[in-house]
């Protein structure tokens, strides 16, 4: 099962390696870790997606919270959050063939944020699927290059 | 006052009085602010031993004990005993000095990243950057390493840091408020109510206590819960000492390494309540079957303890002390007379096949005389090998207290923890028993009780092996002893010589009680080796 847990935790120091540490000693698995600042500075929020099994997702949460600098976690529900990615993605591209990359790029609501003579670099955001998509659907054109910030989510309640 | 001197302060407003460690130039500060003061220091002669022996003053004192060390190698030296004292849930406060805060991250001289290095082996961390936060950081250390499951915090300390004059007038803090730090003591009442209904429905409930009861000072309440409800009681090594071995609701340790009784009353209980245990591998070796087959309610004060290895049906996060009050004072009606008979007669029909050697002293024998004539309140601390299991198998519980290191398993513990106990309570009889692999991992401090003449009982139990491993290839590899061979040194006579250390050797079984008895009662400290064929094997 898929595991998406939103984790406030003091915006200090190794906190960051203390979490990615838990992580690789007991063996969890992390699809995706998002980090950043909240609306105060001295907290800062982590979107951390896992797979496992029901008792390690379980643990995680548990394993989790006992770290002293973790102040919060929450497990999200797939179904009651919102889930957003955002991916920077460079593009090769030749005469032939760019007006139909332009193409899945408005039919996909991917904005175009520079061009280059050989390349395009698109900017999309969207839920993780669509992010995924998205890159199977450019692949044939060449991609050179790939940053994603990762999975963010937030539940809707 | 600089950081330095408010670093002692702190310890004095924590009661402090004692502090294992060795010094360096990046820790030079507080040793000068500790020439002060009335707190003692005890110079060992490793940085690893310090920190075994404050682990072992922890234990017996039941608060956090405090060693320190200088950075680089003196601070890595000290990682095993932070590890060993993890595992075992100790609450430890190790000090390491640390380079100039400004040249941190150049790979200086004896720089060493401490907090990164012991990321796994602690409950928690600092490095102090500001000086104005040592108290804050002291009251925490101490409360996070005192509360919940207890555990050893490291507080990593430049030495620019210790110079430092504070800013503002000391004060230490009267408490703590961690955000996101709150340990729960009191069990859950939906739960509680489940428990107790539990035990209601069993008829064959059985209780497996582990190092927790004792971390948790629960071994009266758990002790007063089984006779008023007539439960029986197994436990795991690190249980040791929640029961004495007369007491009728007792019924020994269980797992790889315990009695066949204990292991049978696991096998047919239909209520398991695991309190303060971790089900590692060695004690419950397959958690899946035990799952299937009958109701297990779990019980700790560290949440990801349960469910971590075994799925309980009933999980209960809390302190024992409060949760068995709350049990004894509850509502339960449970008939176990049946069930105790049971186990009675099974007990009485388990029949040892073990096959030991006639030549030298018996293991077995030993550590029951020894054990038996021990004052009723000594102190026995283990180390680790066929030793530890040994003396597990074959300690006399009555009053006193039995320490090893369950969890990390960290050979050459004995002395160090013995010496820490012996500090804690120098009028009690404190016996270490030790294989003669593990004496040599620790032999070097046999300085630190010389010099500060503390009259500690060293027992050998020598032959000439590093026993547990070569049982293990006598075992898996078909009798092709590698690397397991110890032969006759040292000469445990000239050693004790060197120490101003009285000296014993047993030989065999007529005449080893009697000498027990000489070792037990001499003055100072001494030296027993009890010779014991390597044929012995522990299963």
């Amino acid at each position: 099962m898929r595991g998406i847990f939103s984790v406030l935790v003091e915006n200090k120091d190794g906190v960051l390696s203390q979490i990615s540490g838990l992580f690789a000693r007991r063996g969890f698995n992390i699809d995706s870790l998002a980090v950043g600042e909240t609306e105060r500075r001295d907290i800062s929020s982590m979107t951390i997606v896992s797979t496992g099994d029901t008792r390690t997702i379980d643990q995680i949460e548990k394993q989790l919270n006992k770290k002293v600098d973790v102040i919060k976690v929450r497990r999200l529900d797939e179904a009651k959050c919102i889930e957003m990615e955002m991916m920077l993605i460079k593009v090769s591209y030749n005469a032939t063939n760019r007006s139909s990359l332009i193409e899945i790029c408005s039919v996909m609501g991917a904005k175009i944020m520079h061009v280059s003579n050989k390349h395009l670099l698109i900017e999309i955001h969207d839920s993780p699927e669509v992010v995924e998509n998205f890159i199977n659907l450019v692949r044939p054109f060449g991609i050179v290059e790939v940053q994603r910030t990762g999975t963010v989510a937030m539940s809707k309640n | 006052m600089n950081g330095a001197q408010a670093m002692i302060k702190c310890l004095e407003a924590e009661g402090i009085d004692i502090i294992f460690g060795y010094p360096g130039v990046a820790i030079a500060p507080f040793y000068d602010a500790m020439y002060d003061s009335s707190i003692k220091h005890v110079l060992t002669r490793q940085e690893q031993a310090a920190g075994h022996a404050a682990s072992g003053y922890a234990r017996i004192s039941r608060k956090p004990a405090v060693c320190c060390t200088s950075s680089g190698p003196g601070a890595t030296n000290i990682i095993t005993s932070l590890a060993t004292a993890y595992a075992d849930s100790i609450p430890v406060i190790v000090i390491t000095g640390q380079v100039n805060s400004e040249l941190l991250g150049r790979d200086v001289f004896q720089e060493a990243d401490m907090r990164g290095a012991t990321q796994s082996f602690v409950k928690y961390s600092y490095l102090v950057k500001n000086v104005d936060d040592i108290p804050r950081i002291f009251k925490e250390a101490f409360f996070i390493a005192n509360t919940g499951r207890k555990g050893p915090v490291l507080i990593d300390i430049p030495v620019d840091v210790q110079m430092k004059e504070l800013s503002k007038e000391f004060k230490y803090p009267d408490s703590v408020d961690i955000r996101g730090y709150k340990p729960n003591t009191k069990g859950n009442p939906q739960q509680m109510a489940k428990v107790i209904a539990a035990i209601n429905n069993a008829e064959r409930p059985l209780i497996c206590a582990g190092g927790g009861v004792i971390l948790g000072n629960g071994e009266n309440t758990v002790r007063e819960f089984c006779e008023k409800y007539q439960i029986p009681l197994v436990h795991t090594m690190m249980g040791i000492g929640v029961m004495a071995k007369a007491h009728p609701m007792y019924y020994g340790m269980l797992g790889n390494n315990g009695k066949p009784y204990a292991n049978n009353a696991v096998a047919n209980c239909d209520l398991l309540i695991i309190v303060g245990a971790r089900v590692a591998d060695r004690a419950i070796p397959r958690p899946k079957n035990l799952e299937k087959k009958l109701t297990v309610i779990h019980i700790d004060i560290d949440t990801a303890e349960i469910g971590k290895v075994l799925g309980p049906t009933i999980p209960l996060v809390g302190d024992v002390n409060n949760i068995f009050r709350t049990l004894i004072d509850s509502d339960i009606h449970v008939d176990t007379a049946q069930w105790i008979r049971e186990l009675e007669s099974f007990k009485k029909s388990t029949v040892d096949h073990r096959v030991w050697s006639d030549e030298l002293v018996n293991p077995m024998t030993l550590v029951q005389t020894l054990s038996n004539k021990m004052d009723d309140d000594a102190i026995y601390v283990a180390d680790v090998g066929q030793n530890q299991l040994w003396s597990a198998d074959n300690y006399v519980m009555k009053h006193g207290r039995y320490m090893t290191t369950g969890g990390m398993g960290c050979m050459g513990y004995s002395i160090p923890a013995a010496m820490g106990a012996k500090f804690c309570e120098p009028d009690k009889q404190v016996v270490a028993v030790c294989g003669d692999g593990s004496f040599q991992m620790s032999m070097y401090e046999l300085g630190t009780l010389a010099v500060n003449n503390i009259p500690l009982k060293i027992l050998v139990m020598k032959n000439r092996f590093l026993g547990l491993v070569r049982e293990y290839q006598h075992y898996n590899y078909q009798d092709r002893y590698s690397g397991v061979r110890l032969h006759d040194y040292p000469y445990y006579d000239k050693i004790a010589e060197a120490y101003d250390m009285k000296y014993f050797e047993a030989s065999d079984n007529e005449t080893m009680p009697g000498i027990i008895d000489e070792f037990l009662a001499c003055e100072g400290s001494a030296i027993m080796v009890c010779n014991i064929d390597s044929q012995d094997i522990t299963k």
